[in-house]
């Protein structure tokens, strides 16, 4: 079997530095927001370039089809020493993927004069310019800065003011990979085909429409399919020179199975995992840039390796060297952020997760020899990428929560874990089949998600709730600049009761999420026309069948599509219990001196600020008091954006991954009635009490979790920290029966950093001895060493639940 | 049984892992007849309720100041003549930001309950449950046997963490609703019990005797140095364990977690500068015990 150490020797690992907090802040910038060997590649944009130029005038889609043919014809393929899974998505191994088509301006600054110089030489830098200024007005977002132009209100309202950040990045969507398994792209193809001539006799109206999504979709499988060719013949090429007669079998294999897949359902748990990752770098990046995994991969692949077994094709030993290198084709990946989402996405590579665990369609547990040899292959890597995301129900085995445990012990922040039986009724409620619900799966963080389902799902944004709470105690204007920027709400002194604060805050919540989704809703149009999807169509349900593109479509309520990424709701609950008990109750304080105490920053009001953090409930301690309006901020939050939809009716929904937003919008808002100061990070998940105010202990906050209501929200973050011998030894066995409970008691997610603060002090003192020290952030794992100082300082904060 | 009865608590512990089997949660109560000179919760030892201090935690209000001749402050902050305090407490009512904290309240078995009842299901994942500890619980003998019976009819297990001084005839009852009693054995030499802890082991032996036939058992031995880690001591207290049929043994070896404690309450540590005992040290005592074939076990 391979070394891990090998296999890291020869890997160039790409993870953002966050340099920014806020839109303007600076976060240690000056370090560059990209390790020093990370490259950018520009064959992609080039071909893509090459293309359009060519196609001008040709429907969107067909261009967009014959673009990726022209790129996945003639971009370099490589096979690595230590291969035995191939495909790449730009020239090296070293190079972070840059989407131009996308949005260039950003991107361009950084590299030419900015944060991420360091990206290309001078000669690069020259072609740089040379490929933005065809981009100049083409891009989606030229096009979208064109389309807004001239409405005052969009373009007001697109702007980041602090209360939240609508983005371009990112889109998940997993592709249907059951169905890729079953036919291959050849079944597509055919399909296709058979359509073609279908509408050929009954003539729709939008025929035209339909016969070119199909052309596009032919178009994109075939390239694929060739592609694969491509790389069985360096395969091959490479085999005839290789004197090492282990190699040579693997690069001989390696051609066998690039000639058959993607094109042809996979014969064997290899040919399965090649057959994915073509689709998955095709379809993720080089076609679109968009974030996550979403392979339910011991579901998919299971089958597969007890076959192989079974027909003496591979050994348990051969499958782990395999999985191993496959491990890398995750590490390796690495995607460009713009300065100002740096912050959300601090050291992000592409924010891949794997799934595995849970029910199947039929409502019967899945885990199979290969939930195991994942779990195997985690443990041993020890890299960011893939993270997995497990998947807990009654019946899952108490051996693979053991095994689990091993490998969360380690450090590595994963297996995030997840409740069926909280999600899959929460799923239904949002419009899934029971089905389909059952099959879930995640991409990345917490992004839920339904293999093959109908969705151009991408999150609109980030939302900062602590934020909009400070505009509904300023009546909607801003204090600084006398603009009514929010909705017009009452005057806090005329407030009665903690009620009648949640009332504003709301009607603030239903004021901004409106104006970010009309955003939304108008740039989703952008993308449709623009930005045609057709090799993720070939594998997403409904698409071929009535030939229309991935957002050309949706049943109403397909439950998934929509949805806005939210933070600080910890930080909202617990300022609106400091003011039910502060000013309402024990009337130490009225409303209005407290919102001037907060403007000034509780300057000269420090003993105020101490009571409240002393003695007011807090969310995470298993207080009712709290916990009860901590569930409404919860659930009436998401009956509000409950009522957006899009234009086909689908409705928005809110999503609790926060990633690092907790930190970075931190800077953004002012200081909160819970007794947090201005500038201060907010809390590091939609469930995480806020840093060091959970005093009870785990099962302190488990109880004021269990309080929040997942059907009646959304599916949530909570990020706990335990020291490493609470895992380990005798005490495994109770981290496994505390893990029964947190499932018990209904609480959707969890998840935990185990390394102890010396560690991490050590860690910041001597970097050069922790290059592989991973901690988890949000809903995803990242090298400590790519955050910055200030972040690292709040995970460090984090409450580090003893023995 | 009065179910208005309060009993003087000075903390409630979720989670606990090393209190009995499974996860649990041990409530401390206040007030010991012993006073071991290594003890790590100095503040369970007064029976009554007092005043604790964080320095780093005050922001000069001056606020406990102006109700308290007891209390000054110069140029090293906040000073508490601890002779003048007359324990009413207010200061600690009026601190904004818990740097005097109040230690003990008196709670009603309800209110105990409370919070022990919340984690129920992690109780039953785990095989845990309650854990009685002190100060020395068998000071409360009512509220406690009240608190364990209320327990017990909801399913809960119940432990008794107790250093064994208190009449036969009070423990006797609290044992009726107790599933398990985690004793401390420190030293069998009378003289040297009565020199390290304030009393001597002749009524603790001897209640530990009777109720290891009554109810299940694990002896608890804080391994002290210069105390009771000599080679002789350890072989006593593990002959006189294995005399007697009980479940487990377990080690607690000595740390000095604790001795911040004395100076937040304006006390000295007896044991100030005493190191930790070594791996190997600790290693060679659970030697010693199974070689009279008892479990033994380090912590818990």
């Amino acid at each position: 079997m391979i070394s891990v150490e090998e296999l890291k020797k020869a890997t160039t690992v790409k993870g953002v530095r966050n340099v920014r907090r806020g839109l303007n802040i600076k976060d240690e910038s000056n370090r560059g927001m990209y390790r020093p060997d990370n490259r950018m590649g520009l064959e992609r944009e080039r071909l893509l370039v090459e293309t359009y130029k060519k196609t001008e005038g040709e429907p969107m889609v067909l261009r967009r089809a014959k673009a990726l043919k022209n790129i996945l014809e003639n971009m370099t393929v490589y096979i690595r020493g230590h291969e035995r899974i191939v495909g790449n998505y730009s020239e090296t191994p070293n190079d972070v993927f840059i989407p131009l088509d996308l949005t260039w301006r950003s991107f361009r600054r950084m590299i030419i004069e900015g944060e991420a110089q360091t990206l290309l030489d001078d000669k690069g830098k020259a072609e740089l310019n040379e490929l933005c200024k065809y981009w100049d007005g083409k891009s989606t977002r030229d096009i979208q800065v064109k389309t807004f132009k001239g409405c005052e209100q969009l373009e007001k309202y697109w702007q980041y003011d602090g209360t939240y950040m609508w983005s371009h990045f990112y889109e998940n969507g997993t592709l249907d990979y059951e169905k890729l398994f079953q036919v291959g792209l050849n079944g597509v193809i055919k399909q296709c085909q058979d359509r073609l001539m279908e509408i050929n006799k009954t003539i729709p109206f939008d025929y035209m429409e339909q016969k070119n999504l199909l052309e596009a979709v032919i178009i994109t499988c075939q390239a694929a399919i060739n592609w694969g060719h491509r790389f069985a013949d360096k395969a091959r090429e490479l085999a005839a020179q290789e004197k090492d007669p282990e190699r040579k079998k693997h690069l001989e294999q390696i051609a066998v199975t690039c000639d058959w897949v993607p094109g042809n359902p996979p014969r064997s748990f290899q040919e399965a995992l090649q057959s994915f990752w073509f689709c998955h770098i095709i379809s993720k990046q080089i076609e679109f840039p968009s974030t996550g995994i979403g392979l339910r991969i011991d579901k998919l692949g299971g089958p597969f390796y007890v076959a192989d077994i079974k027909a003496g094709r591979t050994t348990k030993e051969d499958t782990l060297d395999l999985l191993r290198r496959f491990w890398m084709k995750f590490e390796e990946q690495g995607f460009a952020f713009t300065p100002s989402i740096s912050g959300i996405y601090a050291g992000v590579q592409t924010l891949s997760s794997m799934t595995i665990g849970g029910l199947d369609k039929d409502g019967k547990d899945i885990t199979n020899d290969v939930t195991y040899l994942i779990l195997d292959t985690a443990e041993a890597m020890h890299t960011v990428q893939p993270s997995l995301s497990l998947r807990v129900h009654k019946g899952t085995p108490k051996k693979l929560l053991e095994r689990a445990t091993d490998v969360v012990a380690t450090g590595i922040g994963y297996p995030s874990f997840f409740n069926d039986e909280s999600l899959i009724p929460l799923l239904q409620r949002w419009g899934c089949s029971l089905e389909e619900a059952r099959d879930y799966t995640f991409t990345g963080c917490v992004y839920i998600d339904i293999p093959g389902k109908n969705a151009h799902r991408r999150s609109a944004g980030y939302f900062n709730m602590a934020r909009t709470l400070w505009w509904a105690l300023h009546r909607g204007v801003n204090p600084e600049t006398g603009e009514q920027y929010g909705a017009r709400t009452p005057d806090p002194a005329t407030f009665k009761s903690v009620e009648d604060v949640m009332q504003a805050f709301l009607t603030q919540v239903d004021f901004f999420i409106n104006k970010m989704l009309q955003v939304e809703n108008v740039t989703k149009s952008v993308y449709e026309t623009y930005m045609p999807r057709p090799f993720k169509a070939a594998l997403t349900r409904g698409c071929v069948e009535q030939g229309k593109d991935i957002g050309g479509f949706k049943d109403p309520n397909d439950g998934i599509s929509n949805f806005c990424i939210s933070g600080g709701q910890t930080n909202v609950a617990d300022s609106l219990s400091a003011i039910k008990k502060f000013v309402f109750e024990d009337k130490e304080v009225t409303l209005p001196e407290l919102i001037k105490i907060m403007d000034k920053n509780w300057e000269g009001h420090e003993e105020l600020r101490q009571r409240i953090l002393t003695r007011s409930p807090k969310f995470g301690n298993g207080d009712e008091y709290v916990d009860s309006i901590c569930n409404e901020v919860h659930c009436r939050t998401e009956a509000i954006i409950e009522k957006i939809t899009d234009k086909y009716g689908a409705r928005y929904h809110w999503d609790g991954s926060v990633v690092s937003l907790g930190y970075s919008f931190g800077v953004d808002t002012a200081a909160t009635p819970d007794g947090r100061k201005a500038g201060e990070p907010l809390s590091d998940g939609s469930l995480s009490p806020m840093v060091g105010r959970d005093m009870k202990g785990p099962s302190g906050v488990l109880a004021s979790c269990a309080k929040v209501d997942t059907l009646h929200s959304y599916n949530q973050l909570l990020n706990q920290r335990f020291m490493p011998q609470f895992l380990k030894e005798g005490n495994k066995e109770k981290f496994v029966s505390y893990l029964r409970t947190w499932h018990d008691m209904g609480i959707p997610h969890i998840q935990f950093n185990v390394v102890s603060s010396a560690n991490l002090r050590d860690a910041q003192k001597h970097p050069e001895k922790y290059t592989d020290l991973i901690v988890r952030v949000a809903g995803y794992s990242a090298y400590f060493n790519d955050l910055s100082k200030g972040l690292q300082d709040n995970i460090i904060e984090r409450t580090e639940q003893g023995l | 049984m009065n179910s208005d009865i309060k009993g003087l608590v000075f903390n409630t512990q979720s989670f606990a892992i090393q209190d009995g089997p499974g996860i649990r949660t041990t409530v401390f109560m206040k007030g010991c007849p012993l006073h071991c000179q290594w003890c790590s919760n100095p503040e369970s030892q007064k029976a009554h309720p007092e005043i604790m201090t964080t320095d780093i935690k005050c922001i000069s209000c001056r606020k406990c100041a102006g109700l308290c001749d007891a209390i000054s402050f110069n140029s090293k902050g906040r000073q508490i003549d601890r002779a003048k305090c007359n324990l009413c407490l207010k200061c600690a009512e009026v601190c904004p930001s818990k740097a005097i904290e109040q230690i003990g309240k008196y709670l009603t078995v309800d209110e105990v309950l409370k919070e022990v009842l919340r984690d129920e299901a992690l109780y039953r994942n785990s095989g845990g449950g309650m854990t009685v500890s002190g100060g020395e619980p068998l000071l409360q003998p009512e509220f406690v046997t009240e608190l364990c019976r209320r327990a017990k009819e909801k399913g809960i297990h119940t432990a008794l963490d107790t250093c064994g001084y208190a009449p036969w005839a009070v423990m006797e009852k609290v044992l009726k609703y107790i599933d398990l009693v985690l004793f401390d054995v420190k030293h069998m030499d009378p003289a040297k019990h009565k020199k390290f802890t304030g009393v001597d082991n002749k009524l603790i032996l001897s209640n530990l005797k009777k109720t290891v036939p009554m109810v299940r058992t694990w002896i608890r031995i804080p391994l002290i140095p210069g105390f009771n880690d000599s080679e002789d001591e350890v072989k006593e207290i593990a002959e006189f364990s294995a005399s007697l049929k009980v479940d487990k043994v377990s080690v607690l070896p000595y740390h000095e977690f604790g001795s911040a404690k004395y100076a937040k309450l304006g006390n000295t540590y007896p044991m100030q500068g005493t190191a930790s005992l070594g791996e190997d040290k600790v290693k060679s005592v659970v030697t010693s015990f199974q070689q009279y074939n008892l479990e033994v076990e380090v912590g818990g």
